[in-house]
């Protein structure tokens, strides 16, 4: 959990700009000025880089960073070899 | 050897009004930094009243017949958004005014992916022995039918053209077009839409409502599905032609939008360096935006005789596709002179 979670924040700071000191597990995407359709791109990255089979809606702007990171965690079990 | 068709020039033509984002953002609520956040756009070029699809289509042509040194080809393909009118198609009129009434001339309509919808077509008629030389121009005044209200569609899209002139070859020479990967899927084609004008909505006033005369997009989903069907089919072509990713030296894909191109690098695992993007100056020219980018990276040097390219694109339909050659060394012909574009002006 930690390590997916350690990933999702290296992914939010690396490709979406955003201040690491800001991303908290409680923090909701649209608190750190993630809008729908930067969360397309997001999901379309754990897609295609953490091999979890997310759908395009997923998640929600409202959703914490602490619920993206359990769907992650969710997906990845449920797939196997992933 | 397998005779092929063979990319021999290019050209293009932009109308010489820039818009900068600022100009659009004052009438949607948006902002400078919201746009170039979202799509990495700095300005697009919109044609002026009276400007034509067929006319900014054969400024392009014109500049593309130049580059490879010849007058004349015996077919014409046009893939446009926005035709001159409804009916008839604008690519006989493009073809008579630059010259060559007499030929085959037709539209290809695929929005996004027309241009590689038609270069595919065009090559097929040339290996087919029906034509020896072609030229295939993607051109949109796409400003015609954007909604100036709507925010998701009118800070994406510009107008432009690009051509290309292709001539009989053989399948292994730098030029060669192909293989081509081309796929569609009719249950998204609300996502990229005008959606009144045809048989499903009439022109009658009681059968549609203004809004729907304009262009419309479902932002989210469009980028959602075109970075994992460009990704899908840039793989298929390339396991067609042999090529690993690495062996790419070269990706043009459709100006969608910044951040679409990035995010398909990346999933293809294209060193984004090797992208060719010139979305910031020129915005999304649907159609026009492959050979449009050929035109410049070729002017420009950065696409270089014996680069192994891959050209990829998605559009309305939904449509995608993908295709290969090897760069080859073009004439300059005059491309460069500014008389050859009339009122356009070179990117």
């Amino acid at each position: 959990m930690q390590d997916t979670y350690d990933k999702v924040v290296n992914l939010l700071v690396t490709r979406f700009d955003i201040d690491p000191e800001r991303i908290r597990p409680d923090a909701t995407f649209e608190e750190l000025e993630m809008d729908s359709l930067f969360l397309v791109e997001f999901l379309l990255i754990v897609r295609s880089e953490f091999g979890a089979p997310v759908s395009e809606d997923a998640a929600t702007p409202q959703d914490t960073i602490a619920r993206a990171v359990e769907l992650i965690e969710e997906k990845l079990v449920r797939t196997p070899g992933s | 050897m397998n005779r092929a068709a063979v990319l021999t020039g290019t050209g293009s033509a932009l109308p010489p009004r820039v818009v900068l984002n600022d100009e659009i953002a004052l009438r949607t609520g948006s902002s400078d930094g919201w746009i170039r956040s979202r799509t990495g756009i700095v300005q697009r070029h919109h044609a002026t009243r009276g400007m034509t699809t067929s006319g900014l289509a054969a400024a392009a042509g014109e500049a593309a017949l130049k580059s490879a040194g010849i007058g004349a080809v015996d077919v014409v393909v046009l893939a446009t958004t926005t035709p001159d009118q409804p009916c008839p198609g604008t690519a006989p009129a493009m073809a008579t005014e630059l010259g060559l009434s007499g030929v085959a001339a037709f539209d290809v309509s695929a929005v996004c992916t027309g241009f590689l919808y038609g270069l595919a077509t065009a090559a097929g008629l040339i290996s087919a022995e029906v034509a020896d030389s072609a030229l295939v121009v993607g051109a949109e005044i796409f400003s015609s039918i954007l909604n100036p209200d709507d925010r998701s569609t009118s800070v994406i899209f510009g107008d432009g053209a690009g051509a290309v002139v292709l001539r009989a070859g053989h399948a292994g020479e730098p030029g060669a077009l192909g293989p081509f990967h081309l796929a569609s899927d009719g249950s998204g084609r609300d996502l990229i839409a005008v959606r009144a004008g045809g048989t499903r909505q009439r022109l009658a006033p009681e059968d549609y409502t203004p809004a729907d005369r304009y262009f419309s997009m479902s932002g989210k989903k469009v980028f959602w599905r075109a970075v994992q069907c460009m990704a899908e089919s840039s793989r298929a072509v390339l396991a067609r032609v042999g090529w690993s990713v690495d062996e790419v030296d070269r990706m043009v894909c459709h100006q969608a939008n910044a951040r679409i191109v990035s995010q398909l690098a990346d999933t293809l695992g294209i060193p984004r360096s090797r992208c060719f993007t010139n979305i910031d100056r020129v915005g999304n020219t649907a159609a026009a935006s492959i050979p449009l980018a050929l035109d410049e990276a070729s002017r420009d040097g950065v696409l270089r005789p014996g680069e192994r390219v891959l050209l990829t694109a998605f559009g309305g339909g939904l449509t995608w596709g993908s295709a290969v050659l090897t760069w080859p060394s073009l004439g300059c012909g005059d491309a460069n002179d500014e008389s050859v574009r009339h009122e356009m002006r070179r990117p």
